[in-house]
């Protein structure tokens, strides 16, 4: 019983935060098809082999005349 | 009699709306702390609605100012920015791993533990992935599947988000968006950084509440 009201309570503390209600960054996300990085759960779209990675973009920068 | 083989038909949990809304946030801090956004996430955000003032007024006003720098940010702008901010060519100016914001030792370091959690958990890097564990952008992935399921799984109970959130995420997490906040680079950033932070000290205090 006391597990219950905790999670109420938990629950109205985010609807009352403005999450639930709002669904601003679910509007975000289902319009940018690539929001959500998938970093940890399911592929990262990565190439194989060699790619113009960002650390070596930014070296390639650093060696503009 | 039918000679069609039973198709089994998996019933998955859905995620409560504020867990659905948490699973939003962690997907897009992730996606924003992974790379930086294109022309499509910028006009997105730029057209995005406000969180009501009657919320979490720091989430509120965090939100707004972040939708209306989408609005004047092109993707050259935030590729420069990111990688300034993010990417190294001797050391980056903001480092986006939670290993060194909690202290890292030698031994123990807090990735092994990471990675113990994370099997534990079922989860872990896609093989094409090559940023360790505790880059804070995977450590938001972890969050959104935690919270709202996905790949093939349920929501994960609430004591396995909490435990996660408060030994991986909660530790160093105000102050890696108080180093992006003030680095002199930080720009647009600047604004997400205050929108994570808004949403992390509602992860915290919710989560002490059970």
């Amino acid at each position: 019983m006391k597990a219950i009201k905790k999670t109420t309570d938990r629950r109205k503390f985010l609807l009352a935060a403005g999450l639930g209600t709002a669904g601003v960054a679910a509007a975000v996300v289902a319009r940018a098809p690539k929001a959500g990085a998938k970093v940890a759960a399911a592929d990262a779209a990565q190439p194989d082999g060699y790619h113009a990675s960002a650390h070596i973009r930014k070296y390639y920068k650093t060696t503009e005349v | 009699m039918n000679a069609q083989a039973s198709v089994p038909v998996l019933v998955r949990r859905a995620a409560a709306p504020e867990d659905a809304a948490r699973a939003d946030f962690y997907a897009l801090l992730s996606r924003l702390f992974h790379s930086p956004p294109d022309g499509a996430l910028l006009a997105s955000l730029a057209a995005a609605g406000p969180i009501p003032a009657d919320g979490d007024p720091e989430l509120s006003r965090a939100w707004q100012a972040l939708v209306d720098a989408s609005s004047a940010m092109d993707e050259d702008a935030a590729l420069d920015e990111f990688e300034g901010l993010f990417i190294g060519t001797g050391k980056a100016q903001v480092s986006s791993y939670a290993g060194f914001y909690g202290g890292a030792p030698a031994i123990d370091h807090p990735r092994v533990r990471l990675v113990n959690d994370l099997a534990r958990l079922g989860l872990g890097r896609p093989e094409a992935v090559t940023e360790p564990e505790d880059h804070y952008a995977g450590l938001f992935d972890v969050m959104r599947v935690l919270a709202a399921g996905g790949a093939g799984r349920d929501p994960a109970p609430l004591a396995e988000q909490r435990k996660f959130y408060q030994a991986h995420v909660e530790p160093g997490i105000a102050k890696f968006f108080a180093a992006v906040a003030s680095a002199p680079g930080a720009n647009y950033y600047r604004r997400i950084a205050a929108v994570g932070a808004a949403f992390a000290a509602l992860e915290s205090e919710s989560f002490r509440l059970e």
